[in-house]
């Protein structure tokens, strides 16, 4: 035992030793990064086409050329864990990337509550931590230099949400949301603040569990209120459970919704018919119909590659890779994070960015590392997702404000 | 009478919340009715149950969705597998620890329940699957709406009980497992043979549980951990309707679905449960035996 210790140990050392010792001129060298995030369970669907992306653009990247740091050229090597979206499994896997595999940059996170868990002792680190599509707002309020974030916080959205909904008309507005969970409930907070700038009001908030599957209690009730149309916030899935027994109930008023699925997610609960004329406001992701050439070409690479189309917030986690890419360039090292930490505040819009984001005194991330992208409203039209117009979007306004909360 | 609905709000609401309970009140008498048979006839908490129910549901789908069969051909193909499924479960599982200590059963139940939750996952994946019908209009009467699909699955619960009670009431296999329900060894001494019995047992409780499996997975959804929420509201259901009973599962799997939608609409939907399960405690507290059951 005590001798192959000594052996391994030996012979680490004479290898660090050769490695340090071999000349240095635009030398090839390889970069971990790593990711984690949901690869398996009920959050994959966001999870996975996330680490898929990070995959893609590493690929891109090393197919270019690798990320050239001063001499030398870097190839980027991901390294992915499952954190299946749980806060336990979130703070295990980063562990191991730190401690055991001695990565320094850490991409992915889907979902709220195992990001939050990663970001309660990241700063602690000496790492950086880019967060992808996880949407609960106290993410990006801790003042962590070493964190940022490529998806706008739900409150951003849910502000334009609100005076979208006014701007039609609509006084009486219904929620029927996953309320016990935090983002949205702040998604809900921002909309009732900016309908009711508008002249409107939320007359009734009803919440669903994330297992809830009959929402008809709800929706009954709901009824007998009289709404002039309804916000539905949550999941894909019961979301589209609500859709569909919307329309068995009979409630014939506008839905409007935050839920950024697909059209295959929604079909496989309700019909065609049943989802005609549906709203969805929320942040301008990836949909071939709204997007830019970046998109277009995102898309079809992506397909290529795995054999499916990408989903639409697999782009955040896209654009974390080529963001650190250029920070990397720009600080002119990867053993100092705090540099390139610093680095990542002060970049601009990457040329190769997928999602449209709005630059913050012309940087991509704002003084608590957030970026934001325009907001959309989006309407379910004979079976498709069409974007109909932007949501009026004020990054500016909503980065003071988020500096207020720390 | 139908101006006094409509200009009574609160009267449609109410009807509508228990129209709505109703399916799902259907769906766990199903499941209830299953679990009350076999605990009545052979003392078992067959745990498995609920997983076996949504064996049957995923099957349905596979059939109806995966390969294209029509939907009542798919759905008779899960019978008839449900069927000898139940057969196999009561011979290979149930059947060695008969005479053994009831904590043995006891054991067998928990274990079978994740042996068939993994055999779902295996066979048919983690992803939540959705049985497709046609049946999506929607019919109106004086304000209370009732769609297609849970109108059938109402009827086709209803046609269910009553085959069953019909079944154990009227024939005389039905006598013989109500013999065997009242008193196994006088049933032997009456020339019943309590080695086939078990076996019909079986059959039908499984047959019920793959019928409320295709309805939870064409009204909702069926997915892994699905079956085990269901078979914890079945025993609720027996419990609240008197062990053993059939009426009481009948009358229990109504009471608690109705509650659970009249709760989730005029209190809140984050409770639902909870009430749901204290109505039972405090029926218990009434009522020991249950609401049908016998002193």
């Amino acid at each position: 035992m005590k001798l192959g210790t000594l052996l391994k140990t030996t012979a680490v050392v004479i290898t660090t030793l050769a490695a340090t010792s071999l000349p240095g001129s635009a030398e090839e060298k390889t970069l971990d990064i790593g990711v984690s995030d949901a690869l398996t369970g009920g959050a994959a669907v966001y999870g996975l086409p996330q680490k898929n992306a990070v995959q893609m653009a590493a690929d891109e990247i090393n197919a270019e050329g690798g990320v050239k740091v001063g001499e030398d050229n870097y190839m980027l090597n991901v390294i992915a864990y499952d954190d299946k979206a749980n806060p336990t499994e979130a703070t295990n896997a980063v562990r191991k990337l730190i401690d055991r595999d001695g990565v320094k940059y850490i991409l992915g996170f889907c979902c709220s509550g195992s990001t939050a868990a990663v970001a309660s002792f990241i700063g602690n680190e000496d790492a950086v931590m880019l967060v992808g599509n996880a949407a609960e707002r106290s993410i990006t309020t801790l003042g962590l230099s070493n964190l940022t974030r490529t998806r706008p916080p739900a409150d951003y959205t849910g502000a334009a949400a609100g005076k979208f909904v006014a701007d039609k008309g609509f006084k009486r507005v219904a929620v029927l949301g996953a309320l016990d969970v935090s983002f949205y409930a702040s998604y809900v907070d921002a909309f009732e603040k900016s309908l009711k700038a508008g002249g409107g009001e939320v007359i009734t908030r009803e919440s669903f569990s994330l297992k809830d599957r009959d929402m008809t209690p709800q929706l009954t009730k709901i009824r007998g209120m009289n709404p002039d149309a309804l916000l539905v916030v949550g999941y894909v899935e019961p979301a589209a459970f609500i859709y569909r027994q919307a329309v068995e109930l009979g409630i014939d008023v506008p839905r409007f919704g935050f839920t950024s699925g697909s059209e295959e997610q929604f079909l496989s609960v309700a019909s065609d018919e049943q989802m005609e004329g549906v709203w969805d406001l929320r942040p301008t992701e990836l949909t071939l119909l709204s997007t830019t050439d970046n998109g277009i070409a995102y898309h079809k690479n992506y397909s290529e590659k795995f054999g499916a189309a990408p989903s639409p917030s697999s782009p955040y986690a896209y654009d974390q890779v080529y963001a650190l890419k250029h920070a990397l360039e720009k600080a002119g090292t990867v053993d100092d994070t705090e540099a390139v930490a610093e680095a990542l505040r002060e970049l601009p819009i990457p040329d190769e960015a997928v999602m449209q984001y709005l630059p913050v005194d012309g940087r991509l991330f704002d003084a608590n590392g957030q970026a934001y992208t325009s907001n959309g409203a989006f309407q379910w039209q004979k079976g498709n997702w069409v974007f109909v117009q932007d949501l009026p979007s004020d990054p500016k306004a909503y980065s003071e404000f988020l500096s207020s909360l720390h | 009478m139908s101006r006094f609905w409509e200009s009574n709000g609160n009267m449609i609401e109410i009807i509508q919340q228990i129209i709505n309970g109703l399916a799902i009140g259907g769906v766990y008498v199903l499941i209830a009715l299953g679990l009350t048979m076999v605990f009545g006839i052979l003392g078992i908490a067959h745990f498995a149950h609920g997983s076996v129910s949504m064996f049957g549901g995923y099957l349905t789908f596979f059939l109806s969705s995966s390969l294209g069969l029509p939907l009542a051909l798919a759905i008779l193909i899960a019978l008839i597998v449900g069927i000898v499924l139940g057969i196999a479960i009561e011979l290979l599982a149930y059947r060695p620890v008969r005479n053994a200590n009831h904590i043995n059963a006891f054991i067998v139940a928990l274990g079978l329940t994740m042996m068939v939750e993994g055999i779902n996952l295996q066979f048919f994946g983690a992803d939540q699957v959705i049985i497709q019908t046609n049946f999506d209009r929607v019919f109106e009467i004086g304000g209370v709406t009732v769609p297609e699909l849970r109108l059938y699955v109402i009827l086709a619960a209803i046609a269910l009980i009553g085959a069953m009670t019909v079944f154990v009431e009227k024939t005389k296999t039905g006598q013989a497992i109500r013999a065997v329900a009242q008193n196994r060894d006088a049933a032997i001494l009456m020339g019943i043979n309590v080695n086939t019995i078990p076996l019909i047992v079986f059959a039908i409780s499984t047959m019920l549980g793959v019928c409320a499996g295709v309805m939870v997975g064409s009204l909702f959804a069926i997915a892994p951990g699905v079956g085990e929420g269901l078979v914890i509201k079945g025993f609720a259901v027996l419990i609240l309707g008197g062990l053993g009973s059939i009426p009481g599962a009948v009358v229990g799997g109504l009471v608690l679905g109705v509650t659970e939608a009249l709760a989730a609409g005029f209190i809140s939907s984050a409770y639902k449960d909870v009430i749901a399960f204290a109505v039972m405690i405090i029926v218990l507290l009434v009522r020991p035996q249950g609401l049908l059951g016998k002193a």
